[in-house]
């Protein structure tokens, strides 16, 4: 398990990171969301070991992550990080080294990950030649390389097609299935949302929520139902008992309103008062997207 | 891994991407021109000029001087050719034309036309000298065997107690080429190192390779590295442009010279080791290849100061400048292979020379380190120097 430990940083009186914790278990696909500026990439450079906290700590199975542990680390940093001038080949079998592989695994590794990205045919050319996207396969593969016990990318569905965006998702997977700790951040919530198992949201430095997204969508919530009636009088909810009316969901093309039910509140008793109302065409639980959950955080 | 793993990949890849590139190539290439040329020009427009002197003969008096001249004359390196001149008018009118530089008057007067060549005039007087005490002797009654053991008895025997002048001429002819390849290459792979630290910064590729090793393991691999790139070339180079200038006889080979290879060798390793460091900080400082000019200057003024004290020390290896700046260590590398090149520093000299530069490298390697750690990962706006320092822990 990797546990982040009450991460700070300061870089003189701004404050990028303030007293963050949360922990992510092997073989979890973990998502880091925040708006820009929040702190993702300083908590990730500090896992990484590439910046110092000025207070906290960072565990790796239960021990101080150290420069043995980091070494085992993939790491893909947001702005990419490769020499234009290397040839693709080359430069994995250098990282591949630089994280402990002797010459020939570096060799046989680099070799798999160039075929696995699919860039057989580009792996003798300089990385500045190859379009933005191989470029960033090949930085996919520069983190994958050495075969890490934990992932740690930041930004990696940036920039990449659909096609692209399934290689990797798919590539993640398979880490995680094989027990590999995967977290990664993303501005792309559905996508997150679609892969992760559980979340951590940041927001100007401080951890505002993190769990499953299923512990997430429940805690603190009431439930929501979407009700579209024909026929009914526009305000034919305004006066239910036990449930109100949410904003979001006025002017919907079809009719459709949100409700949100007390604690007590049975949705049956709702429906019956839809019923008395008109034609109910429509009658749902509505699930908070990780989109809703985000902008509800972040949100003063 | 250990530490030295780390470092020792950092420096293959320097060496082995470097080694690849097309620029290394050229920039051998322009080099060994540029050093050729130093050695090949002076010997194509300079050489085998040989003062040649004119001198007109009048009257048969002046005719028995003719033949010791020509004989003569190479000993102070020059050539004579004796023409007859009908009268003194006619002499008189050769000098004025230029065709003559001198004319001798029935072996009794000496005819310029104005200042006579100091040289010229001593080798006639010489000459004449020789003639009228043969012809005083003879008169004496002396037997030619007698004349001859008078008037030349073996020349004396020359101790010098410095290296012979050829010599000397030789060793300044390799510590000029040698102290401007000295200069191109220190401040080249100066560059080298400071443009190569912001290139990682600017791709960010700085993240991932702190990810796994620190960064004084990346700088000293990236140092040496670089250092051994432009050590490579340096040998290339030297090894070419000897080469070059043996084969076309411009240099004989004196005895030093390869002392004085070695001494560019080794002030090299000492100047690189003394630059690379700090052109690595300023690298690191910026995040921009077009602002390493700007945080580099310093060093590379300096650097032009050196290579300025070093040529004046080539005429001058004794004067106050070219000795205070042989033991100072930013310009010790360039103005001491001068001077011992020279002959004009003795062995403590040299010793002392080197131990004050291997000090001021002691002192700056850990400050640089610290400075380069601080800053490498800091993008955007210069880092500062003061905030460099307190950022990193050492």
């Amino acid at each position: 398990m990797l546990e982040l430990k009450g991460l700070t940083r300061r870089y003189g009186d701004v404050v990028t990171l303030d007293d963050v914790s949360f922990s992510v278990g092997e073989g979890q696909m973990f998502g880091f969301v925040g708006p820009n500026g929040a702190g993702k990439t300083t908590a990730m450079r500090i896992v990484l070991g590439v910046l110092e906290p000025n207070a906290g700590e960072v565990l790796w199975r239960g021990r101080p992550m150290d420069n043995q542990a980091r070494r085992q680390a993939g790491y893909m940093p947001e702005e990419r990080g490769l020499y234009p001038k290397m040839r693709v080949r080359a430069q994995l079998e250098y990282l591949a080294e630089l994280h402990g592989l002797d010459r020939s695994a570096a060799r046989q590794s680099a070799g798999h990950w160039i075929d696995r990205m699919g860039l057989s045919e580009r792996a003798g050319d300089r990385v500045e030649a190859l379009s933005l996207g191989n470029q960033q396969r090949v930085q996919l593969a520069a983190a994958l390389v050495h075969d890490p016990v934990m992932l740690v990318l930041d930004e990696p569905f940036s920039g990449l097609d659909p096609v692209g965006v399934d290689v990797l998702a798919g590539v993640l997977k398979d880490k995680a299935a094989a027990g590999t700790p995967v977290i990664f951040s993303s501005h792309q919530l559905d996508l997150v949302e679609r892969l992760c198992e559980a979340v951590a949201i940041i927001n100007k430095g401080r951890l505002v929520a993190s769990g499953t997204v299923a512990e997430l969508r429940s805690a603190g919530r009431r439930r929501r139902w979407e009700v579209s009636v024909a026929g009914a009088d526009a305000g034919w909810a305004a006066h239910l008992s036990g449930a109100r009316v949410l904003d979001q969901a006025a002017g919907d093309a079809n009719g459709r309103i949100l409700l949100e039910l007390d604690d007590g509140t049975d949705e049956q008793a709702i429906l019956d008062a839809a019923r008395r109302a008109g034609r109910v065409t429509y009658f749902a639980s509505s699930q908070p997207t990780l989109a809703d959950l985000f902008r509800q955080a972040v949100q003063p | 891994m250990t530490t030295l793993d780390g470092i020792r990949l950092v420096a293959r890849r320097e060496l082995t991407e470097r080694t690849r590139e097309r620029s290394f190539l050229i920039s051998t290439v322009v080099t060994l021109v540029i050093l050729c040329g130093f050695i090949v020009i002076p010997k194509v427009f300079f050489s085998d000029r040989t003062t040649t002197w004119d001198v007109g003969l009048v009257g048969a008096g002046s005719a028995p001087l003719g033949r010791p001249l020509e004989t003569q004359a190479p000993l102070v390196g020059a050539r004579v050719r004796v023409h007859r001149s009908a009268d003194v008018a006619a002499a008189e009118a050769a000098l004025r034309d230029g065709d003559l530089d001198l004319a001798i008057v029935d072996g009794r007067q000496l005819l310029a036309e104005s200042d006579p060549d100091d040289q010229l005039v001593a080798l006639v007087q010489a000459a004449s000298r020789l003639a009228r005490a043969q012809t005083a002797l003879a008169e004496a009654r002396l037997s030619e065997r007698q004349i001859a053991d008078a008037l030349a008895p073996p020349p004396l025997p020359v101790r010098t107690l410095e290296a012979s002048d050829p010599e000397r001429r030789a060793n300044r002819a390799i510590a000029f080429p040698a102290v401007l390849l000295l200069y191109g290459q220190l401040i080249g792979y100066g560059y080298t190192v400071a443009v190569g630290v912001v290139e990682e910064k600017a791709t960010r590729v700085v993240e991932v390779l702190l990810s796994t090793i620190r960064p004084v393991q990346l700088l000293a691999g990236k140092i040496i590295g670089i250092g051994l790139v432009g050590l490579v070339q340096l040998l290339i180079i030297g090894g070419i442009g000897l080469a070059v200038a043996v084969g076309i006889d411009a240099i004989d080979l004196p005895p030093g010279a390869f002392a004085t290879l070695g001494m560019v060798l080794l002030w090299f390793l000492l100047g690189y080791a003394f630059y690379s460091v700090l052109f690595a900080v300023a690298g690191a400082v910026v995040s921009r290849q077009e602002e390493v000019q700007n945080t580099s200057t310093p060093m590379s003024l300096v650097l032009v100061a050196s290579f300025l004290a070093a040529i004046s020390a080539l005429s001058n290896p004794d004067g106050p400048i070219a000795t205070v700046s042989s033991y100072l260590p930013p310009t010790a590398p360039l103005v001491m292979p001068v001077r011992v090149a020279a002959g004009a520093a003795s062995g403590w000299e040299i010793v002392v020379s080197v131990l004050l530069t291997l000090a001021a490298i002691a002192v700056l390697v850990p400050l640089s380190a610290r400075l380069y750690s601080g800053a490498v990962l800091r993008s955007g706006a210069r880092v500062k120097l003061s905030s460099a320092w307190s950022a990193s822990r050492g």
